[in-house]
């Protein structure tokens, strides 16, 4: 029985790897969904006090959508502690120097601000592109669903869908850019 | 749960099992009554001890009883249990009444359960016959053949056709309007 009791304590405190495709989503709205998973909110064993959160992989996040103009208005602040050493950089700035870093953050000011937060955000992976390490890749039991639908480009359809779309009337061809 | 509770010890209701040594028997196994003899804090145990105890002890032949008078203390009640449990009630100026009521707790109760904070007001063993909640319970059986990332179940649950899409389903349905009307014309 013990070993019954053992083992079903092991399987009830399992951890989950997710994994979520940032492509397209806003990483703001993202973050409170990911802060569901990461600390295990969605679990009927939740307690505050119980550790029952789950990985997450994040794949795509350089593909990521923020809102409105917040790509040349979103300021993130950074102090070195040294006299003249604050800094202020733009989402745009900070998303070219590391892809990751924007998710990152958004996640980290979701989640609750106690001393769990560091080793929370130990449980969530994020990788710029589609590239996952094969190991993580084997755990991985649950797809997140994303938020909002990835909007499809023209060059992605073929040519029939594209020459079977209804159309009031052809544009003449000096309209027509190329 | 207040805060004057906080160090309080905690615990769940018990019966006193033990493979079956001690069961269904009194568990109230020994009680002392300590009094004084003139002082008028003790007069409610000493009208108690007068009235009332004698039946008492014939009623639980079970539990020893003992009296101790001792000049000028407090009264106090002291029962011991069959667990090895004491408990200690102080009777200052209680009427014979309210000692009667208070050594009958004493005599149904299975110990001490003085200080403690019952968790819950009920226990079992076996809380679940299904067993705890993993993971894996509700889990759908169709998630373990799936390769991941997956684009399927990336895709959110429900999203709001788009004006695009209205528009397209309104020419669809036009056309079949048309293809209707042109068969009819036919026949």
């Amino acid at each position: 029985m013990a070993v019954l009791k053992r083992v079903q304590q092991w399987a009830t405190f399992a951890r989950i790897w997710h994994i979520y495709d940032a492509a397209w989503q806003n990483p703001f709205e993202s973050a409170g969904v990911l802060k569901k998973y990461l600390t295990g909110l969605y679990k009927p064993i939740y307690h505050p006090m119980n550790d029952c959160g789950d990985h997450i992989v994040v794949i795509n996040s350089a593909e990521i959508a923020l809102p409105g103009d917040e790509w040349k208005k979103r300021v993130y602040f950074h102090h070195t502690g040294y006299p003249g050493g604050a800094t202020w950089t733009l989402a745009w700035e900070l998303h070219e120097k590391d892809p990751t870093m924007i998710l990152k953050k958004a996640v980290y000011s979701s989640l609750d601000k106690n001393l769990q937060r560091r080793y929370t955000m130990q449980r969530l992976h994020i990788f710029p592109d589609a590239n996952v390490p094969s190991d993580m890749l084997k755990s991985i039991s649950n797809q997140i669903k994303q938020l909002r639908l990835v909007p499809k480009r023209l060059d992605t359809y073929s040519e029939e869908e594209i020459k079977s779309f209804p159309k009031i009337y052809d544009y003449p061809k000096p309209y027509i850019l190329k | 749960m207040s805060n004057s509770h906080l160090f309080m010890k905690s615990g769940f209701i018990k019966t006193p099992g033990q493979n079956g040594v001690g069961r269904y028997i009194c568990q109230l196994q020994r009680v002392v009554l300590k009094f004084c003899k003139n002082n008028g804090s003790s007069r409610g145990l000493r009208d108690f001890i007068e009235k009332e105890l004698v039946d008492f002890a014939k009623d639980n032949p079970g539990t020893v009883v003992y009296l101790k008078p001792r000049r000028h203390r407090a009264p106090v009640i002291i029962a011991e249990y069959l667990n090895g449990e004491r408990q200690y009630v102080n009777c200052h100026n209680y009427t014979s009444e309210e000692v009667s009521k208070w050594l009958n707790l004493l005599r149904t109760q299975a110990g001490n359960n003085d200080n403690i904070r019952l968790r819950k007001l009920w226990h079992t063993d076996h809380p679940s016959i299904q067993g705890p909640w993993t993971p894996y319970t509700f889990r759908e059986p169709a998630l373990n053949l799936v390769d991941f990332p997956n684009e399927e179940l990336s895709k959110p649950l429900y999203v709001e056709p788009s004006a695009t899409e209205k528009l397209l389903e309104i020419f669809k349905e036009q056309q079949r309007n048309l293809n209707i009307l042109e068969k009819n014309q036919r026949e």
